[in-house]
């Protein structure tokens, strides 16, 4: 043919490229691509990165991956993934790939003041077991945490979650996804009564408008942008509408683009449904089948501590409104009260309580939002006309009103990352419901994740402080009873009192109530808000720190033990998405050095304590609960040795390596297809954990429309993932779920029915009106969704004389969140070298600065140096910068309050107030 | 040697103009092109990663493009990658990485 052997491969590749993306590929160019794959094995998988899992199929020859390409079976990106996803395999290989545990050490002992030395796996659980033990001792199950991930495949969250509340009787146990999504969990629990999404992504292609609520699809859901826009080429009359805080690459996209001021998005929720009710085009029919109108109390505070003994001088007066608040103009006329009145916060302590009240006051509440009110409230461009933007507002009602229109919101972390996180949610189901647009091909609100298996494995498995697997929870005694016989353990042996959310546990762990910590998976101390605190924390307290990691992050480098973490490829896993498709993985290649799953790093630590470490009494300080003592957690060992365990049996073999478990064996042959196990061979017991840990999970959600299907079904080679809840047809087969909630599509809901809300939680509350409760009498709403009510609400910290510039902190297309694995990948880390501070040209020129120049930008909580960008993909109206916080030489989350939603507890990264000035 | 299947898509009736400028372009080979959905499949060859992303941004930049989208990734021949690997041995003498120290 006398093509050279690069020719060769260029064709070949092109014709693996046309074939990828369905175009026809000629035979002749067919036959080079089998030559050139010749001693190649594909297999498919699943991208790690972001929340939407696209399905990829990587090749390896031998021990080493050769190629990698996008899945054009996968149902999620048909061919299609974007630039991180491209470095799935890459990231395994970067120079500082951390390959042996490393321990502070001086004079061949740990010392906190001493440097990283290479220690064995032995010595490692040593000193991590030495120093666990006198944590617990000294603070017993609350002296203990663990921060876990959104990234953690489904087995490894459920072990350590068993781990933590059936071994360690302890619910500190959250993961980084608590910063992500925990808003649009609560959301979906107050409204529906169970978590996770009614649509899918074939919404795109059945809807004729989406609506991006402060999501930059086009930057951090790249495939899914794809999808849309293509919907939006082929389709004329669809309509793509981005309201967001400044303009970003989903405006390029976007038919209509409406800059808000931050923190407005209620009173823009509430302006569309006022304008709904006197358009006169509520869904009657549905509401009044389906729905009812709800609300709650508005004093909640701001999830901030309750006092000010640990804040910066600096950041004193913010921390102060968590007491109480003096309303500005605008949230006084929201609230219905009067400007300048100060608010005692009174129901901090129970922020989540909510009632029924009639339509009538329910439409009462909206009066205030008025056109004129919201637009010159929430207009976020000053430069922008007051006319246009109100006839902006206007366009956008008059696409969700259209009887003609289907309509998809789409939101992640502009919603989520919202001190009122939870009322931002549940306004946007309000449009929806109040419309009859929703859990229909093209018609919903669509919460999108950030996380791959955000929801398969934080929201699903439920390791949160406060959950349990399949929407079970902590403070729900039956709850607590089923996961106890599920888990053959002995009843109560499950601690009642929640345990500490993420930004709770890094204020424990500086105020000394935690002094044992381990983090897999995350990097809580370059992401979470206020690091200064957390970071003199680490070092200056008496608190072990054990990190878990693939690569030396700032969090590892504020360790005392650093563990190398198998990465993706090196071990097996399942994710879930955005969509509640559930897709797996195999091990393609074995971990680099020492490095190993965490899977096994969480059950070898359990070999290393027995029963009767923590299943006699415990104290508990605070816990009040039926049927338990005050302060205490009862003996359950006698329960135990009742059940056939002896306290001398370790939690290994207790939790783990159960009789049924250790019959699921390993060798799998049918499942593996030719691939390794190092968690199976390191164990040696001969069991195959991933599957019998998954097929014991699975339990919790069958029959409760959170049916996940056998774990050998998701590994077939002609199944690309299943959205569940997965059902069974009359031949046996495994069936996927598509629009919840919907009889035509979910075989869950009531037969004749037409739409049923059959979530379980919180479907019995009491009645009342816009101020409170006036009848506490539980009235059942089963099957019901819930219509709220929220206020708008001010941000707690606004631009003021000395910090007059609003912050936005977030992610880039190019890296993934703290930069730990991209910022490894030279291309990756080249096109975005360090992280950049957009401001608008004239906030540039009255600072006397221009592009690039080295800026210190400082609020309340620190300051940092970064560069000026003026121009680029982001652009800033005038009173508003954006930072990424990717890089790990800058840290821009010191600038951010760790308040969170008072409901959710998430944090919210995307209004503070900073300045800026030459460095 | 890094080689990579991108596709690309032009608005149609600009596609003549998107793959002459495609041509033109150094280390950029066009494969294919479907006139009637203007989909265009390169391969691009680059001397090592950097100048491979450089021009895949080159190509997302060129004017009448939409999408411009890696599809296939070889990199069986990646020095990088070989000097990794060939410098693992069981981890235990990897030295601590100075940024933990310092």
């Amino acid at each position: 043919m006398g093509l050279s052997r690069r020719d060769f491969l260029k064709t070949s590749i092109a014709a693996s490229t046309a074939a990828s993306v369905g175009m026809p590929v000629a035979k002749q160019a067919e036959a080079a691509v089998a030559a050139m794959e010749k001693d190649w094995e594909w297999d498919k998988g699943v991208c790690r990165f972001c929340g939407t899992g696209c399905g990829l199929l990587i090749a390896r020859r031998g021990d080493r991956i050769v190629a990698q390409k996008a899945d054009p079976d996968a149902p999620v990106n048909r061919g299609y993934q974007c630039v991180k996803g491209y470095f799935n395999a890459k990231i395994m290989y970067g120079q500082d790939r951390l390959t042996q545990p490393l321990l502070r050490m001086k004079d061949g002992k740990f010392d906190k003041k001493g440097k990283f030395v290479p220690v064995t796996w032995e010595q490692a659980f040593d000193e991590m077991e030495r120093q666990f033990r006198r944590a617990y001792a000294e603070k017993g199950p609350e002296g203990v945490a663990m921060f876990g991930s959104g990234q953690w495949a489904i087995a490894e969250g459920y072990a350590m979650n068993k781990l933590f509340k059936a071994g360690f009787r302890s619910n500190n146990i959250d993961p980084n996804a608590r910063n992500c999504m925990a808003s649009a969990v609560a959301a979906f629990y107050s409204v529906f009564g169970t978590d996770e999404p009614a649509g899918n992504y074939d919404d795109i292609e059945h809807t004729d408008t989406m609506i991006l609520w402060g999501a930059n699809m086009a930057e951090m859901h790249t495939v899914l942008w794809s999808r849309i826009i293509n919907r939006r080429l082929t389709a004329p009359h669809v309509r793509v509408v981005n309201l967001t805080t400044f303009r970003n690459m989903s405006s390029d996209g976007a038919d209509l683009e409406i800059i808000f001021s931050p923190g407005t998005d209620l009173a823009i929720q509430n302006y569309i449904a006022r304008e709904i009710i006197a358009r006169n085009a509520v869904n009657w029919d549905f509401v009044n089948k389906h729905c009812v109108f709800a609300t709650g109390p508005y004093d909640i505070g701001y999830g901030m501590r309750p006092t000010d003994k640990y804040a910066f001088p600096a950041e004193r007066d913010i921390v102060l409104k968590e007491q109480r608040v003096k309303l500005d103009k605008y949230e006084a006329i929201g609230q219905r009260r009067k400007e300048g009145e100060v608010v005692e916060q009174k129901n901090t302590a129970n922020p989540a309580a909510h009632w029924l009240i009639s339509f009538d006051d329910f439409k009462r509440a909206l009066e205030p939002y008025t056109l004129d009110f919201v637009a010159e409230l929430a207009k976020g461009d000053p430069d922008e006309p007051l006319d246009q933007f109100k006839n902006k507002l206007r366009q956008l009602v008059d696409l969700y009103v259209d009887p003609k229109r289907k309509v998809v919101s789409f939101w992640t972390m502009g919603f989520n990352q919202h001190i009122r996180g939870t009322w931002v949610n549940e306004q946007c189901y309000m449009n929806h419901l109040l419309l009859g647009k929703h859990s229909q091909p093209g018609n919903g609100a669509f919460s999108l994740t950030g996380q791959p298996s955000a929801c398969g494995t934080a929201r699903e498995v439920g390791t949160f402080s406060h959950r349990l697997p399949a929407d079970r929870l902590i403070p729900n005694p039956a709850h607590r009873e089923y996961t106890e016989k599920t888990w053959k353990v002995p009843a109560k042996t499950i601690n009642p009192k929640p345990g500490s959310f993420y930004a709770k546990i890094m204020r424990d762990i500086e105020d000394g109530s935690v002094k044992w910590a381990w983090v897999q998976t995350n990097n809580p101390w370059q992401s979470h808000p206020n690091i200064n605190h957390w970071l003199k924390a680490a070092r200056e307290t008496d608190c072990f720190i054990v990190v878990s990691d693939a690569y030396p992050s700032v969090s590892a480098k504020v360790a005392d033990l650093v563990l190398p973490a198998a990465m993706h490829f090196e071990k097996w896993g399942m994710f879930g998405n955005a969509e509640r498709r559930t897709q797996c993985w195999r091990q393609q290649v074995p971990p680099q050095g020492q490095a190993r799953a965490d899977l096994w790093q969480t059950m070898e630590f359990a070999k290393r304590f027995k029963l009767k470490d923590f299943w006699g009494e415990q104290t508990v300080p605070g816990l009040k609960a039926e049927g338990f003592p005050d302060g205490k957690l009862p003996s359950v060992l006698d329960e135990a040795v009742k059940m056939g365990y002896s306290a001398e049996d370790n939690l290994y073999k207790v939790l783990f390596a159960t009789p049924d478990n250790l019959k699921v064996r390993w060798p799998d042959p049918a499942v593996a297809k030719g691939r390794d196990n190092h968690v199976v061979k390191l164990l040696g017991d001969g069991w195959f954990p991933e599957k019998a840990l998954f097929q014991e999970y699975v339990v919790f959600g069958r029959g409760q429309a959170k049916d996940l299907a056998d774990f050998d079904w998701y590994y077939r080679d002609d199944v690309r993932g299943g959205k569940w809840p997965m059902t069974k047809n009359d031949k046996g087969e495994w069936v996927e779920g598509s629009w919840r909630f919907n009889e035509k599509y979910d075989p869950f809901v009531k037969k004749g029915a037409g739409f049923e809300f059959y979530g379980k939680l919180f479907k019995a509350i009491p009645s009342g009106n816009l101020d409170g409760v006036t009848d506490p009498k539980p009235v059942s709403v089963a099957g019901k969704a819930k219509i709220f009510f929220r206020p708008y609400a001010a941000p707690v910290e606004q631009p003021d004389a000395n910090y007059d510039l609003w912050l936005c902190t977030g992610r880039v297309l190019e890296h993934w969140h703290t930069g730990t694995m991209t910022r490894r990948v030279p291309e990756l880390h080249r096109s975005f070298p360090a992280a950049v501070l957009w401001m608008h040209p004239k906030d540039a020129e009255a600072r006397k600065l221009k592009r690039d120049d080295l800026v210190w930008c400082e609020s309340r909580r620190g300051k940092i140096q970064l560069r000026v960008e003026t121009g680029g993909r982001n652009r800033m109206p005038r009173g508003y910068v954006y930072a990424p916080f990717f890089d790990e030489g800058v840290l821009v989350n010191k600038l951010v309050n760790d308040a969170t939603c008072p409901i959710s507890k998430e944090s919210d990264y995307k209004k503070w107030a900073v300045k800026v000035y030459k460095a | 040697m890094n080689l990579s299947g991108i596709l690309v898509v032009a608005k149609p009736e600009w596609l003549p103009a998107v793959v002459d400028d495609l041509g033109a372009m150094p280390g950029i080979e066009v494969h294919q092109v479907e006139e009637a959905t203007g989909r265009i499949v390169v391969v691009q060859e680059a001397d090592d990663v950097q100048a491979e992303a450089d021009g895949l941004e080159r190509i997302q930049k060129l004017p009448h493009v939409v999408v411009a989208q890696m599809v296939y990734h070889y990199f069986a021949d990646d020095p990088n990658i070989d000097a990794f690997l060939s410098d693992q041995t069981d981890g235990m003498s990897a030295s601590v990485p100075a940024v933990l120290n310092n």
